[in-house]
């Protein structure tokens, strides 16, 4: 069996591109969040901005919220990645100006040209507006898709010559030996295999996501030239789903990386892990089918298959994840702080946010629900629960004065607040949903709207701790840059 | 990517000018170019491919004064594109079939600028720039191939309708068997790299 | 002159010279190939249609070929369609209330075609008509039961239906210009009626 030593070493600082990084998507993170304020506040009745609005809306708060947690999610994995393989900080920075010059054009196509066709920009619907707006709209925005698009695959494609230059290639960077052969126990480290991963299935999703957006643009300027909009549903969802998928795997690098800094207890590459990052990589190329369950025209083995692994996919390492921090948290002697405790909180939020989607798998269900709150309640479980809570996480950790240092009252207190308050407002979706309200902007039966108004005060909650978490980052943010221990030594119960 | 053997150098001039005197020859010219898929799938790459191999046979000297000349890699990748899209227009395609003339910028269009400036610009793009140009090479393929696919109506004056149908299809074909390649050449590339120092860190 | 200035120089050189080129060989971006797409090709060379029985919506059966020697307005819907065929039917009344009094019904005659003729009965037809200020006689609804003649009529109007999941359908929309001979001469874009009504008293 492989042994593994664990030694305590200072922290990196961040370098200040990741600050840029985390900056940005905080900022961007609290806007979306008003936005999406206003939009349960329309459906609590509450206010009354209309559908147009509302679509205008839900597209700018859909794509900045995937936009940056992919953001988010980036600055989490380069800045540990970092620490084993050599990465460019230029690709890194041009990464992000072209994430914002892809925003900009998006701002610019929804603001000024009123696109609204939502963030995954559904075949036919960016074309045919019925004359709400112009192609050049439409165009404006997948074309910022495909800005942002071209700035991750260059990022990605560093992360792979570094990955490379260090370990040879993908295979021993997956732990490939390790998990088919004998366990020498000199596997890449859980950042290495994460980053790998991610590497692979984001470069597959971003070409098959490229693709469909240029067919897109052509088909708007030519509509001779048709698309089948069943193909190109299943290449949106392909790209959106292995996408976002990402974020998540990203982000949960910062558990790897932490927990084990506050239990001084190394997070192992075995076998087990090893094999649960290999399988999802290989299921999350094959995810994809299990949104188009309904859309009968698809060949049957693909429903099938899409069923399944719409069961299998996340379950791998979402559950070796969540054992691996049992395991490292388990009579360790843990000081919880805001770090740890947030980190530990978005496993449970990620868990807890995959539950429904096992509901929604099941087929019969699938018909009643897909449309309904219920899916918005199942991905803002995991997104909010699961990928913020672990970039906040990472922020306190960053911004931690020194490893002995406290935490605030407030602070503990926003924790419960966002804590409550977010299971609060997913709840009120879940809760729609399994009443079949539908999501979106749809008409809301009276006995629907005490929900939505539940939904919308604890959405409120959210905002406001999340306030206090990004307000406190900021505060912090010159603390961040500096190399030192970060970590409270854990205090081993003395048996 | 050392010199190459003067003599060794003349077998392979010698070798690639016999390909392209015969891809020149009109029985081959007329039978590859009965087809959309010959035309576009073999004898387009076919040209481009005697450029970049010619490049190589140059010695690294020479590469490196042309690429000093063109200003790095990145002009010269910029011109392969222009000068490879060009000859995807169905338009382009139709031409060369009715005008000579065109036929011959076409034979010495891609060679000259596509493969070599492509050769040149190769070595000094770093698996960044190789990723970079295959993934968007390959995105653009699949979506030419859709194009051929979807197209309303016959695109070319000389196919018929079924062939620009299947030249699509083979395009598609080709591009997801080129992406899974380049994936692959991922997971085996690279000699075993001992354990080289950390960054930094531990 | 530096490494990364000559760069930049010859990159903008060479893509200035490519965008040229392709400008010029392009007429202007605009003529890459089947750019004159099914629209223009029918405009120049105007296509048959096949022979079709409907139904409309008091139940009589005709032929399509009985409105031979009119212009035939075709808008092709299905009445439970909550979004195009709304704005379709808003678009023929405009059209409908274009054509001068005299030439409706005797020269110009709108017809709105079901492709869901399994649930589009002559009652919803009617319904659908009565919402949209349809008079029954100059502007009729009818659907095809026959499958294979709709099928064919599709084909050749050019509209393609594929069930959505909520039991309705995606579907393309247009308004369609059938000549006196009855061929289809033109396709235009529902969100210009007027275009298409001033263009249709024009050729009266
Ligand atoms: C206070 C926090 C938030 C509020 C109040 C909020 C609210 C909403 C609302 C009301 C919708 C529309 C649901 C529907 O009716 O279909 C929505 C959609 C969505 N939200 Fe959020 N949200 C929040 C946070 C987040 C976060 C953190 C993320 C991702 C990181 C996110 C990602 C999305 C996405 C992807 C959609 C789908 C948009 C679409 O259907 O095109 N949201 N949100
Ligand atoms: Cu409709």
């Amino acid at each position: 069996m492989a042994t593994y030593t664990y030694e305590h070493t200072p922290d990196h600082g961040a370098k200040a591109g990741v600050l840029a990084y985390l900056a940005t998507s905080a900022a961007v993170l609290l806007l979306m969040m008003v936005f999406g304020l206003l939009m349960r506040l329309e459906q609590a009745q509450w206010i009354s901005i209309g559908a147009d609005r509302f679509y205008e809306l839900m597209t700018l708060h859909g794509a900045g919220m995937v936009g940056i947690a992919a953001i988010a999610g980036a600055s989490v994995m380069w800045h540990f990645l970092r620490q084993y393989v050599d990465l460019s900080s230029r690709i890194f920075i041009a990464n992000l100006v072209l994430f914002l010059a892809g925003v900009v054009m998006i701002l610019g196509s929804v603001l000024i040209g009123h696109f609204h066709g939502a963030w995954t920009f559904l075949f036919p619907l960016p074309g045919k507006s019925m004359g709400m707006w112009s192609p050049g709209a439409a165009a404006l925005f997948m074309g910022g898709l495909l800005v942002i698009g071209v700035g991750f695959l260059l990022l990605h494609l560093d992360i792979a010559r570094a990955i490379v230059a260090r370990y040879g290639n993908f295979a021993r960077a997956l732990g490939w030996p390790q998990l088919f052969g004998h366990d020498d126990g000199k596997a890449p480290p859980p950042t290495v295999v994460a980053s790998a991963m991610v590497t692979v299935v984001n470069v597959i999703g971003l070409v098959v996501g490229a693709s469909i957006l240029t067919m897109m643009l052509v088909n708007l300027y030519v509509p001779g030239f048709d698309i089948d909009p069943l193909l190109a549903k299943g290449m949106i969802y392909f790209f959106g789903h292995i996408f976002i998928n990402a974020t998540i795997y990203m982000a949960v690098i910062a558990v790897y990386e932490i927990l084990p800094r506050y239990t001084q207890r190394p997070w192992k590459s075995n076998k087990v892990f090893l094999a649960s990052w290999t399988a999802s990589t290989l299921m999350v190329m094959f995810i994809f089918p299990h949104h188009l369950l309904m859309d009968f025209a698809f060949p049957k083995w693909m429903l099938v298959m899409g069923h399944i692994i719409g069961y299998l996919n996340t379950v791998p390492i979402l559950v070796v994840t969540g054992y691996g921090a049992l395991m490292i948290v388990y009579r360790s002697g843990i000081r919880w702080d805001m770090a740890s405790k947030l980190l530990f909180l978005s496993l449970f939020g990620w868990a807890a946010g995959a539950m429904p989607a096992f509901i929604d798998g099941t087929i019969t269900v699938n018909y009643v629900m897909h449309n309904t709150l219920w899916v918005p309640g199942h991905f803002h479980t995991y997104l909010l629960l699961g990928m913020v809570a672990m970039v906040f996480g990472f922020m306190y950790y960053l911004g931690k004065p020194d490893h002995e240092a406290d935490d605030r009252l407030i602070d503990r207190i926003a924790f419960w607040l966002f804590t409550a308050s977010v299971l609060g407002f997913t709840l009120s979706f879940l809760y729609s949903g399994k009443e079949s309200v539908a999501r979106r902007y749809a008409a809301h039966l009276p006995e629907w709207v005490p929900y939505d108004r539940i939904g919308a005060v604890f959405a409120m909650l959210v905002i406001a701790s999340s306030l206090l978490f990004v307000g406190r980052f900021f505060s912090r943010i010159g603390l961040a840059r500096h190399d030192y221990q970060r970590a409270p030594v854990a205090r081993p119960a003395t048996a | 990517m050392t010199a190459i053997a003067p003599d060794r150098a003349r077998i392979g001039f010698c070798a690639l000018g016999a390909l392209y005197l015969l891809l020149a020859a009109p029985p081959v010219r007329s039978w590859l170019e009965a087809t959309m898929s010959g035309h576009m799938l073999v004898q387009i790459p076919l040209l481009a491919a005697i450029g970049f191999a010619a490049c190589r046979l140059l010695g690294a000297r020479h590469q490196e004064r042309l690429l000093a000349i063109a200003g790095g890699p990145i002009p010269l990748v910029v011109m392969a594109f222009f000068a490879s899209s060009w000859w995807m227009l169905p338009r382009a395609l139709d031409d060369a079939l009715a005008h000579p003339l065109v036929e011959v910028a076409k034979f010495v269009s891609l060679p000259t600028l596509v493969g070599l400036p492509l050769a040149l610009a190769w070595r000094r793009l770093g698996i960044i720039g190789r990723g970079f140009v295959w993934t968007n090479f390959i995105s653009m393929l699949a979506v030419l191939g859709w194009l051929y696919i979807a197209a309303p109506q016959r695109l070319c004056n000389s196919y018929l309708v079924d062939q620009q149908a299947s030249a699509g299809w083979l395009m598609v074909k080709l591009a997801l068997l080129l992406f899974a390649a380049w994936l692959g050449h991922l997971f085996v590339a690279g000699p075993p790299v001992g354990n080289p120092r950390a960054v930094h860190g531990p | 002159m530096s490494a990364v200035a000559r760069s930049v120089a010859v990159t903008a050189l060479v893509t200035v010279l490519g965008s040229g080129a392709f400008w010029w060989g392009t007429d202007g971006f605009t003529a890459f190939t089947a750019e004159t797409a099914r629209r223009v090709d029918i405009l120049r060379a105007p296509r048959p249609l096949p022979a079709a029985v409907l139904e409309d919506q008091d139940g009589r059966v005709f032929n399509l070929d009985d409105y031979r020697g009119r212009l035939l307005a075709v808008e092709v819907i299905y009445t439970r369609c909550t979004t195009i065929c709304n704005s379709l039917g808003m678009a023929f009344r405009q059209i409908r209330d274009r054509v001068p009094a005299e030439a409706l019904g005797r020269d110009v005659a709108l017809l709105s075609i079901s492709f869901d003729p399994e649930r589009d009965d002559p009652a919803s037809l009617k319904a659908y008509g009565i919402a949209h200020g349809a008079d029954g006689e100059h502007w009729r609804l009818a659907r095809v039961r026959d499958a294979a003649q709709l099928r064919a009529l599709l084909e050749a109007f050019g509209v393609v239906v594929i069930a959505d999941r909520f039991g309705g359908f995606e579907h393309n929309a247009a308004i369609h210009l059938v000549g006196r001979d009855g061929r289809l001469v033109e396709i235009s874009d529902l969100d210009a009626p007027l275009q298409f009504a001033a263009k249709l008293v024009e050729t009266l």
